[in-house]
């Protein structure tokens, strides 16, 4: 369904010295760099999946989904869905998928919602009969009723999102690209849409691609991940593999009175583990530690780390997908891979 | 065809609703604009006071290739205003995205979300002008010159919109080009008085380089005289078209260096 070979973008940057000196002098020699935002992705997704598109910020998931989707012209490498280059006939690809930017609306700002849906009915030709068809399944996966006669700045975040996913749905599209459609919003919300994006794949094998910071968005939603992080690919496979390599660190948080006089160097000598599995950082006797819950289980640490200081306070916290990333990351590098 | 003008329609019905909801805004534009005209028009009668006539123009020659030159202006500022802001803001905060991701041409749905009703006030004024003083100027009327007049008055537009499209299309270089337009505009000011009352710099100028002489003075002239049809008409047509395939040129070229923004 989706293959991307080999994606790459390059953007070229005027680097300007601060002030308003440096600006003018830039205005006359400019000093351009390339700025690399994604430098070689592949992957590719079959028809009815959903993929989760996941990297820090800055990775290029962004760039990358615009390169799918025709609004950006790839510097190299080829992107193909459902058989068509997005860029050589961008008007009759994008009949074929819906694209959601969860920092941006496309929705008409000054008018009802339902006016909205009236003119995407006209841009994508929907027949009458289609529409009231796709509006009452929409109506009823994300529950637009109640706020679809109010003027799109009126509208809660969470309820715009969902008035976005249904706008982007309008044409039974192929493909659905979903750029953080969770960002911003409360756990009810959340929720909400993951369950709307859940039955909209299951009853029209919608193909999603879905780019998020928020794991749970990640486990209850992808059948796999491609991760990226500066414009590279780093993962791509199951989370449930990903977790199991990967997801077993956590971070553990403690005040410890300083009359125990501990140090990160006790603290971590007798524990005998490899930096790979452990850190420690210490600031004012206020430790961070992350380690291996595979290696060490978190109880075994938990009594350690008491039997050690005298402690204020301690928390323990499961790896984010950042933290994931971070390690992975490292670890791909050291490997070569 | 029929497709854009059913989504043209509609986007325009759309328009109007939201013309509705801020009513207050759309009366003050309408106004200012209106004020803007009589300022221009009691600036010719101030110097109509001290002069006799100019450069071998009558006031009332004046009044008419002033009203003239408003209607084509008003034309395209009610039909394609929206370019100011792709050259403003449209392209610099990514905004353009959305125009991408849509099965119609980029440029058609960007001129067609905004349907400048302000514009009206201009478009009125320069009728009114024009047919006020059509009695008394001598216009030259034949079926042919009216026909003609017809005629060119969507081609003096083209020219208003192909120079804004061009600029504002830089913006997907530049990011911003705004001002740029601006600056380009600002020569139509010259294309409200004859030609002939400039040096021959700015002549040349507003005739080959911005040439908005020709959505007003050459136009208006060949209605006042009936003289030289090939080069204040067609030259006119042809002017208009060559600039409209430039600029469009451009714009199709800036939509694969467009480069979003951030999200």
């Amino acid at each position: 369904m989706i293959y991307a070979e080999h994606l790459r973008k390059e953007f070229k940057k005027v680097i300007k010295e601060p002030g308003l000196k440096g600006s003018i002098k830039a205005l006359f020699k400019p000093h351009k760099e390339i700025v690399v935002a994604a430098e070689d992705i592949s992957f590719h997704v079959p028809k009815g999946e959903i993929l989760g598109f996941i990297g820090p910020n800055g990775a290029g998931k962004s760039t990358v989904i615009k390169m799918l989707t025709g609004i950006l012209t790839p510097t190299s490498g080829e992107c193909r869905i459902n058989g068509k280059i997005p860029q050589n006939d961008r008007k009759n690809y994008v009949k074929e998928i819906g694209v959601v930017f969860g920092q941006r609306t496309q929705l008409w700002w000054d008018l009802p919602l339902v006016e909205t849906y009236s003119v995407l009915k006209e841009i994508y030709e929907v027949s009458d009969e289609k529409f009231k068809e796709r509006m009452a399944f929409l109506n009823e996966v994300l529950e637009l009723e109640p706020f679809i006669k109010s003027p799109v700045r009126t509208l809660s975040l969470g309820q715009r999102m969902r008035a976005d996913i249904a706008a982007s749905m309008l044409h039974s599209p192929k493909v659905l690209f979903l750029d953080e459609p969770t960002i911003g919003l409360d756990v009810v919300v959340k929720d909400n849409i993951r369950q709307a994006i859940m039955k909209i794949n299951k009853e029209e094998q919608t193909t999603v691609i879905l780019t998020t910071h928020d794991i749970s968005d990640i486990e209850l939603l992808c059948d796999r991940i491609v991760m990226i992080d500066k414009g590279k690919n780093v993962y791509d496979g199951s989370l449930r593999e990903l977790k199991a390599n990967y997801g077993q660190m956590r971070e553990l948080n403690f005040e410890a009175n300083p009359s125990s006089k501990l140090t990160p160097e006790k603290f971590k000598s007798k524990l005998k583990l490899t930096d790979d599995d452990l850190s420690v950082e210490c600031d004012k006797n206020i430790y961070k530690v992350r380690f291996n819950s595979a290696v060490m289980p978190v109880g075994e640490m938990l009594s350690y780390t008491l039997s050690q200081a005298n402690i204020k306070d301690i928390s323990i916290k499961d790896a984010d997908v950042e933290e994931i990333i971070r390690r992975l990351y490292k670890q791909g590098v050291n490997t070569g891979a | 065809m029929k497709r854009a003008w059913k989504i043209y329609k509609i986007l325009t019905i759309q328009n109007l609703k939201r013309l509705m909801e801020y009513k207050i805004d759309f009366l003050t534009g309408a106004i200012s604009f209106l004020i803007d005209q009589a300022v221009g028009i009691g600036f010719i009668f101030i110097i109509f006071s001290q002069i006799p006539n100019l450069a071998g123009f009558t006031f009332e020659q004046i009044v008419f290739i002033y009203g003239f030159s408003l209607i084509p202006k008003g034309i395209d500022h009610l039909l394609t205003d929206n370019l100011w802001s792709v050259g403003y803001f449209i392209v610099r905060k990514g905004d353009f995205d959305k125009y991408l991701t849509r099965p119609i041409n980029p440029l058609f749905h960007v001129i067609a979300e905004n349907f400048q009703l302000d514009a009206i006030g201009e478009l009125l004024v320069g009728i009114v002008l024009v047919c006020s003083v059509a009695g008394t100027v001598g216009m030259v009327v034949t079926p042919l010159s009216i026909l003609l007049f017809i005629i060119v008055i969507p081609f003096s537009s083209l020219i208003y919109t192909s120079i804004k499209m061009g600029t504002a299309a830089i913006a997907f270089w530049t990011k911003q080009s705004g001002q740029i337009t601006q600056v380009f505009y600002m020569a139509n000011e010259f294309a409200k008085y004859p030609t002939t009352i400039y040096n021959q710099f700015i002549r040349t100028i507003i005739t080959y380089v911005v040439p908005f002489a020709f959505t007003g003075y050459y136009p208006a002239m060949y209605l006042l005289t009936g003289e030289n049809p090939l080069f204040n008409i067609g030259g006119t047509v042809i002017i208009s078209i060559i600039l409209f395939i430039i600029a469009y040129t451009i714009w199709c070229k800036g939509l694969n260096a467009y480069e979003s923004a951030g999200s």
